[in-house]
């Protein structure tokens, strides 16, 4: 039996569908990548051509398989207080902020969006338990998403390598992480504090019950997708927020190229992007 | 460890929608005193029948710019005859704001432009020429330098060429260099013609 391949034809097929269901778009330089995810998939529901296994993507009614191979396709490789700077600007400039514009005692409310495997979130939390005292004051809600099932079972569970905690300060790991084999598990207080959900950022019926937070990290997301889904993300981050609510890029990503909903921040530790408070 | 995170002490998943999600309800949705109702209303209209003609109609009134953005977005989604129409009409409009927006939005549809963008190109209004090269400017589309040499080659008028030139600058090849130098001759007389062409040349001629 011949081993399945996947013609130019069939690849652009492909990336248009996946685009349309996910936002992510893949170019032609990322063929590899591509192809052989797709090529796994077709073994392992042994559908034996693409042709076969393009019909199960597209028709299946449960869209398991659509989420297998999304799951797939999204790349999870990120550690603890990567891009540490922000953390520093959310507990010393932006809950400063936030507290003195708060009218009620309800929960401060942060989304982390893509949550990979966690490390985000949780690096979010133990900054707020470490570095800000305002947390013995005021409830503060994480709410992390990703589109990935799999890497939110493995973010649930909290179990890292070595590599994903080199930057942790060895007090934090003492105090959050427990050695287990040659990995390292989270204490269950830091993961009961984090609330782990599914969304796809390009359905509007997974976003539209995300509202009021206060700030959003979306760090390295954003590179993955065309000029029209990031505007159609940065408009869905605008409902999301409260009026003057903050948003986390990644370091090599601007808001200001994508959308003029904004208001460009400088802060001492970083530039992030706020809703402007009159907004509604 | 005193832990005051709280998880999840209320039910974040609140569903605050003041309209069903039917395409009437949508529609006149559009018209809702709310900003927020009617940016919902935009996004979520994408798939009914005759929202691309709403849209158009919303964008005309419409002062929020928030709203405006997110009709945009809907409207460069949907990508269909009817949005491209209602799209390239503001590039009439006497707005600047949505005439901008409206130039932003058709950059992001280099297939649905194509078949019009010829005759964008020969429109009577030299403004909506330009417009039309402003398009072109970050159109993904392998035809926009042809498109660009046949505006340099046939257009009358200076400012359209001029600006097919600036672009040219940037998206150039070999294959208009014979074209800079007519445009160059044709307007001999002309101080931004002869500059702007020069700096093409020099350009394309490094690259």
């Amino acid at each position: 039996m011949t081993e399945p391949t996947i013609k130019a034809e069939e690849f652009q097929k492909f990336r248009e569908f996946f685009y349309r269901k996910t936002g992510i778009r893949y170019e032609t330089s990322n063929r590899y990548f591509v192809d052989k995810r797709i090529l796994e998939r077709i073994v392992a529901t042994k559908s034996g051509d693409f042709r076969s296994y393009f019909t199960l993507l597209r028709f299946q009614a449960s869209g398991e398989e659509l989420q297998q191979l999304t799951n797939r396709m999204t790349v999870n490789e990120t550690y603890f207080l990567r891009e540490e700077f922000q953390f520093q600007c959310l507990v010393n400039s932006l809950l400063p902020e936030i507290i003195i514009r708060k009218t009620d005692n309800t929960p401060i409310r942060i989304w982390s969006i893509p949550s990979s495997s966690g490390e985000e979130p949780y690096s979010i939390a133990m900054y707020l338990l470490e570095r800000w005292p305002g947390i013995n004051d005021w409830d503060v809600e994480i709410i992390s998403s990703d589109i990935d099932t799999g890497i939110l079972r493995k973010a649930r569970i909290g179990r890292y390598s070595s590599r994903a905690v080199q930057y942790v300060p060895a007090l934090w790991m003492r105090k959050y992480f427990k050695p287990v084999e040659d990995e390292y598990q989270i204490c269950d207080d830091l993961r009961e504090a984090v609330e782990f959900t599914q969304v796809n950022l390009a359905a509007t019926a997974d976003t539209r019950s995300y509202r009021d937070f206060d700030v959003i990290f979306c760090r390295n997301l954003l590179i993955y997708f065309d000029d029209l889904s990031r505007k159609a993300a940065a408009e869905t981050f605008y409902d999301a927020l409260k009026p003057g609510g903050y948003i986390c890029l990644g370091h090599s990503e601007s808001m200001s190229r994508i959308s003029s909903l904004y208001q460009v921040r400088n802060f001492v530790e970083a530039i992030l992007y706020q809703k402007p408070l009159e907004a509604r | 460890m005193p832990l005051i995170i709280k998880k999840n002490s209320e039910p974040f998943f609140r569903d605050e929608r003041k309209r069903n999600r039917d395409c009437c309800s949508l529609l006149e949705g559009l018209a809702d005193p709310d900003p927020t109702t009617r940016r919902w209303a935009a996004r979520d209209c994408i798939d009914c029948l005759g929202a691309a003609a709403a849209l158009v109609g919303r964008l005309k009134v419409e002062q929020d710019i928030s709203v405006r953005e997110v009709i945009f977005t809907t409207l460069t989604r949907m990508g269909d005859p009817l949005a491209v129409a209602g799209l390239v009409a503001f590039l009439r409009s006497e707005d600047p704001a949505l005439r901008n927006e409206a130039i932003e939005a058709m950059k992001q549809l280099p297939d649905e432009m194509a078949p019009i963008l010829r005759n964008l190109l020969a429109d009577a209004d030299p403004d909506v020429r330009i417009f039309a090269v402003n398009i072109l400017e970050s159109l993904r589309h392998p035809q926009v330098e042809a498109w660009l040499l046949a505006v340099i080659d046939n257009d009358l008028h200076i400012n359209v060429c001029s600006t097919a030139v600036d672009l040219l600058c940037e998206v150039g090849t070999e294959a208009a260099l014979e074209p800079l130098a007519r445009l160059k001759a044709r307007f001999a007389d002309e101080p931004y013609i002869q500059f702007a062409t020069a700096l093409a040349l020099a350009r394309i001629g490094q690259a």
